[in-house]
């Protein structure tokens, strides 16, 4: 039974990610404060907010990317301390996606997909191609496995990036700002395997102001400014009853186009 | 209802001013009354320099004997080149053992030669080992004395087969020492990178020269009196000190190319510190860096002809020798120096040659 299965048939209330009092600063500037978030195995979080209010920070925390100096977090059972076995632990759990892609360029894009199965867990290569394009064929670009990123369109290319996360088989996947660096046409493919995905019960955190992709698979949306949550509630409440002046101000301000 | 027939328009001969010789004249040579002049001035010095020189270097060279006084008409002796061949290009390697200095030559080229013929898969695996072996391959077939054949000592090596084969061997070693060097300087360790500033900013910033007169006088001082490291072996030591510290800062110019996100992207997979540099900072930083990895080592090879300074019998200390020679006394230095000159010159030009097929077969970027 694979990891995945097992993922969907044992949805429960077990909390995957819990984050306590985390803060942080660049310096003297405080980018992150007090935050407190608990996330439950496959609950689909979407992250808004203006830019700069450390939406992006705070997902980056989650894999270590970045550091905070104050405060704890948990993935799946594993606490996050300044160790490298324990981070690269965690980040085996996590899967991120990226808005500029971040593809391997000098690697053809079955090798940007195999570099992880086949290094990090040590699985062998005709396996690793195996999964590799049974994702590439659910993110619908089977046909590009031997081409470079470079010769890829960017909607393209955003889809590799989703399947070279899910080869490593995550049990949390993180999105920050992936339709962002997209032209237009290109945002619907990238959603709809987002959605796709959603539905299949993957535990999601997505930084992204696509607030129809958040009315459509979120279970909760949180509202972030100046580096904390503001307000955090379901779609349906978020959407037609903020609670804040400031997140009414956000929302009038987005959706008046 | 019929559709009309298409004929297509025969061609036509393009206007004679716009193809061919006339037009190029036109456009290269004669475009404006400023170029007119440049172009007659240009040739007025050629013409009054190249018959001259073709026949100073060719139609009245002496090409045949063996001795000065085959030299007799006016041109270039060449037959100082021909009889100081063996010197120039083996130094006083003894005649029967030649084979093992052509042998070490045609495993460098061949090393070389694969490098390019294999298939991208078995590149790396083979070439890698490979290289890294060739070097001590050489040494050992060159002294002879490991491998059960007569030892040749280092004081014999020499001529233009030492400048090419002790340039390849420093060049080989530098190569990982310049990038753990480079990997050392942007490290969070400070005694990584302490020493690896350290070292970089000591040997970039102290002249060849300098560097080989303290390996071959100074170094001896602080050795105790029995124990004697070869000379040859201290050269080689300190061309790959030096070549690697100017490697480090070429490929600290690649790592500044790569973006942050190859970075994040590899740690958010989960691969360790060396996975992450070696396989996918490293082929990126290589492919970027190429055309400075490859001036440094023209640098590098152009650097062996300093040897002389500290009595190594390389090509051009061999020449300068040849011309103190009692029985070449008669002012050979144009012939030697040209000869010398070209031979560099033709091999540092295959070399840039080389450099641009390589960049070509990495460029998988497919940039518009």
């Amino acid at each position: 039974m694979s990891t995945d299965q097992q993922a969907i048939q044992s949805t429960n209330d077990k909390e995957i990610i819990v984050i306590k009092d985390m803060n942080k600063w660049y310096g003297n500037f405080h980018v992150l404060k007090d935050i407190n978030l608990t996330v439950k195995k496959g609950e689909r979080i979407v992250v808004c907010g203006p830019s700069g209010s450390g939406k992006s920070t705070m997902i980056r925390c989650i894999n270590r990317l970045e550091e905070f100096q104050r405060g704890s977090l948990t993935v799946n059972g594993v606490e996050m301390i300044d160790d490298v076995k324990n981070i690269e632990a965690i980040r085996k759990e996590v899967g991120m996606v990226f808005q500029h892609f971040n593809l391997f360029p000098h690697l053809s894009i079955l090798d940007n997909l195999t570099l992880g199965p086949i290094w990090v867990q040590k699985r062998p290569k005709a396996e690793a191609e195996a999964t590799a394009m049974k994702y590439l064929e659910r993110v619908k670009i089977p046909d590009q496995a031997l081409k470079f990123p470079g010769q890829l369109s960017g909607g393209q290319q955003q889809r590799v990036a989703i399947a070279r996360s899910l080869c490593m088989s995550p049990e949390i996947m993180l999105f920050d700002e992936p339709t962002s660096a997209l032209d237009p046409e290109m945002i619907k493919e990238v959603l709809d395997v987002m959605v796709e995905l959603a539905n299949e019960g993957m535990t999601m955190i997505c930084v992204t102001h696509e607030m129809g992709f958040a009315k459509k698979v979120a279970d909760r949306v949180i509202f972030m400014d100046g580096g904390e949550i503001v307000e955090q509630n379901t779609p349906h409440e978020f959407f037609d009853h903020p609670e804040t002046d400031r997140l009414q101000l956000f929302l009038s301000q987005i959706l008046q186009h | 209802m019929k559709a009309k027939e298409y004929k297509p328009l025969p061609d036509q001969a393009a206007p004679i001013s716009t193809i061919g010789v006339i037009a190029w004249l036109r456009n290269n040579l004669f475009s404006s009354p400023f170029n007119i002049a440049v172009t007659i001035v240009i040739v007025a010095v050629l013409m009054a320099i190249v018959p001259g020189m073709l026949d100073w270097l060719i139609f009245s060279a002496n090409w045949s004997g063996t001795t000065q006084a085959d030299c007799v008409k006016d041109g270039a002796c060449w037959v100082f080149i021909s009889a100081w061949s063996q010197q120039i290009f083996y130094g006083s390697y003894p005649d029967g053992e030649i084979w093992r200095v052509n042998l070490s030559l045609m495993l460098l080229a061949g090393v070389i030669a694969l490098s390019f013929i294999l298939p991208a898969r078995l590149r790396n695996k083979v070439s890698v080992p490979a290289y890294l072996f060739l070097p001590f391959v050489c040494l050992l077939i060159l002294d002879g004395s490991h491998i059960g054949l007569r030892q040749v000592t280092t004081d014999l090596w020499g001529g233009f087969s030492l400048n090419i084969l002790i340039a390849a061997a420093s060049i080989i070693i530098a190569f990982p020492f310049g990038f753990l060097w480079a990997l050392g300087r942007q490290s969070d360790m400070p005694f990584a990178r302490s020493v690896s500033v350290t070292c970089i900013e000591f040997f970039r910033g102290t002249p060849i020269l300098a560097l080989f007169f303290m390996g071959s006088v100074m170094l001896p001082l602080f050795f105790p009196a029995d124990v004697s490291v070869d000379k040859l072996l201290r050269v080689w030591i300190i061309l790959i000190l030096f070549m690697s510290a100017y490697m480090a800062e070429v490929f600290r110019s690649g790592f500044a190319a790569i973006p942050k996100g190859q970075y994040e992207a590899a740690d958010s997979l989960g691969l360790g510190y060396w996975q992450k540099t070696l396989l996918i900072i490293f082929p990126q930083v290589i492919k970027v860096s190429m055309p400075n990895i490859l001036a440094t080592f023209v640098m590098v090879f152009k650097n062996t002809v300093f040897l002389l300074v500290i009595a190594v019998p390389e090509m051009l200390q061999v020449i300068m020798a040849a011309l103190s020679n009692s029985n070449w006394l008669g002012g050979h230095a144009i012939e030697g120096y040209l000869f010398v000159g070209f031979i560099f010159w033709i091999c540092c030009f295959s070399m840039s040659l080389l450099a641009t097929s390589i960049e070509k077969k990495l460029d998988t970027s497919h940039k518009h």
